[in-house]
């Protein structure tokens, strides 16, 4: 993977070669290996793995939270090791089951709270807290204390906490996690926008349906190894199969499968069947259609993967190559590659 | 650094205003256990407390108080704050983790002036003893101070480690008693200098408490009370360095 060789711009995020073994009575556990991503400003980068596989010690790593056995995280170029202080303040997070937020206060003085600290002068931190406040729908509750508010308010001032200093680079580890509807989509529509401010935003989430409309590209891990990454659009194009779906309005006459002789089409149900794309030379569709005018149909679709079958696949395709020894270099998903992945 | 000042200042004032009860329930409990104390003495040895000398006695309790303060805040911050989940946002700020629990420690003895200062009073009512305060004493006590928030960097650095203090504490608050009481800085011997130099807060009691009787106060007191605080300060520092280096590297900062 190229990495960090050529100047960076600043506001980007490098992971380089992080590795964390954590002791533990049973012996050693090896909790991340040699992972490495880069997160551009502008860009959100969806950190995915099942649980246990190592997402919310890399993404504490990328805080300073965890320091890593190998390998480094740089801010703009500026390691994150070698001075602390100047890229702790690039960045802000939002992390999994903490509360981030001190729930005696009220949700203003926990901004200009964590305002303050991150440098903010006092009239700066009052007025990015009205701000961001305003952008996250939560001006009306300024003078509640944050134990008073539904957890999804919670989780929108925690948000906003972490934004207070205009960080390039933004950690989220399940930030729409037991949200409702309402909640998570307004949790979504604000990292958009931050994305659209050129915020980088590295983002951890079981909720896959969340990763795929939230991200520009997609990072999977298990068992501490990243085995996939590339972007989004990439990734779900390349776990796409070359077939599409006919449905029916009404069963398919009996002679269908007779009338479909000869052209890669095989009925999979009595109103529904696949057509095999693989060796399309953009008439084969057509060619289906003609021959089953004038049944009537209700739709046809083009398979189109989505992340959490790309994620059963990549998973299970791993599954057996990890243990022991070097990891296995990930699948490097790009529109320049070809084929689909072994 | 002033931001940093006031954003702890404003934290700790609120939450002392917003629920009274934790203050209130705190000097009563503190009041009332000086008069078990008192009281149970003079009940059970049938003679005055502190041979007569109350105002020393209150003196004494009120620097013992306001050194647990100095001693355990950031301890019992660094417990609370993991377990509420705030401990690592509190990691992430730009300014070194020892600077913010010094900081704290200091705010927090600022806003434990005034509830001190009202136990005091309700004890000088109750033991009819009265005490002058002379500027003199405001360095030894500085001193004090100084030293406890050196040792509070010390409970501390465990708190980063353990996420308990609760037990150390206790151990720690008979310590700091029986510093009070232990004159160790005027016995003779070299020894015994050399012991007030390492043990936490043992001169600066002595020169405080003889500062404000009057008592003439010898150099050895006052090298033995400034090398005490730079050696507590600086164990607590580097120990508190070390504590959160290591708590990072067994990625173990926010929970234990």
């Amino acid at each position: 993977m190229p990495m960090m060789s050529e100047r960076v711009a600043a506001g980007t995020l490098e992971v380089e070669g992080v590795s964390k073994v954590f002791k533990t009575r049973t012996g050693p556990i090896s909790a991340v290996d040699r992972v490495s991503f880069r997160v551009a400003p502008g860009e959100v980068l969806a950190f995915l793995g099942p649980n246990g596989a190592g997402k919310t010690t890399t993404i504490k790593m990328t805080a300073g939270l965890v320091r890593p056995d190998a390998g480094d995280v740089r801010v703009g170029g500026v390691s994150l090791f070698a001075r602390h202080d100047a890229v702790t303040a690039q960045l802000g997070a939002v992390l999994e089951g903490s509360r981030n937020l001190y729930w005696r206060l009220t949700v203003r003085e926990n901004l200009e709270y964590w305002g303050t600290m991150r440098r903010l002068s006092i009239r700066g931190a009052r007025q990015r807290a009205d701000e961001l406040l305003a952008l996250v729908g939560l001006a009306d509750r300024a003078r509640n204390t944050v134990q008073t508010l539904s957890r999804g308010m919670q989780q929108k001032v925690a948000l906003c906490q972490a934004l207070m200093h205009r960080p390039a680079v933004l950690l989220l580890d399940e930030p729409t996690l037991g949200l409702d509807f309402e909640s998570g989509a307004g949790i979504k529509r604000v990292v958009r926008q931050l994305a659209g401010e050129g915020t980088a935003v590295l983002l951890t989430t079981h909720q896959l349906d969340v990763a795929q409309e939230l991200s520009d590209r997609v990072a999977m891990i298990r068992k501490g190894r990243l085995v996939l990454e590339g972007s989004t659009a990439d990734v779900l194009a390349r776990y796409s199969q070359p077939r599409a779906t006919i449905v029916a309005a009404t069963p398919w006459p009996a002679d269908v499968a007779a009338r479909l002789a000869g052209l890669p089409a095989a009925v999979t149900g009595d109103d529904s069947l696949s057509v095999d794309l693989a060796d399309d030379r953009g008439s084969t569709l057509y060619q289906v259609l003609a021959r089953l005018n004038p049944h009537p149909l209700l739709k046809i679709e083009r398979h189109q993967a989505d992340l959490a079958q790309v994620f059963q696949e990549v998973m299970g395709e791993v599954a057996g190559e990890v243990g022991g020894g070097a990891p296995a270099a990930p699948i490097a998903v790009s529109a320049q590659a070809g084929g689909m992945p072994s | 650094m002033i931001g940093l000042l006031i954003a702890e200042w404003r934290r700790m004032v609120v939450e002392a205003v917003r629920y009274p009860l934790d203050t209130i329930s705190g000097m009563v409990t503190l009041f009332m256990l000086f008069v078990g104390l008192f009281y149970g003495a003079r009940y059970i040895t049938q003679s005055p407390v502190g041979g007569g000398r109350l105002d020393t006695v209150v003196l004494g309790y009120a620097v013992w108080m306001l050194m647990m303060a100095a001693t355990s805040d950031m301890g019992w911050q660094i417990q609370n704050e993991a377990q509420n989940g705030t401990l690592e946002q509190v990691m992430l700020v730009p300014w070194s983790s020892r600077l913010v629990f010094l900081v704290r420690g200091v705010m927090a003895i600022a806003a434990f002036l005034v509830p001190c200062a009202i136990i005091i009073a309700g004890l000088l009512a109750i033991t009819h003893a009265h005490f002058v305060w002379t500027p003199v004493a405001l360095v030894p006590m500085g001193l004090v101070l100084a030293t406890a928030w050196g040792l509070g960097l010390l409970v501390a650095s465990l708190g980063l480690l353990i996420k308990r203090v609760g037990q150390m504490m206790q151990i720690i608050q008979f310590l700091l008693l029986f510093v009070i009481i232990a004159p160790i800085a005027v016995l003779a011997g070299v020894g015994w200098h050399v012991v007030a130099m390492l043990v936490p807060l043992t001169a600066q009691v002595t020169l405080l408490r003889d500062l404000l009787n009057g008592a003439a106060v010898s150099h050895w007191v006052w090298l033995e009370a400034i090398v005490n605080f730079a050696v507590t300060m600086a164990a607590g520092l580097v120990l508190f360095g070390g504590a959160d280096r290591l708590a990072r590297r067994r990625g173990i900062l926010g929970h234990y």
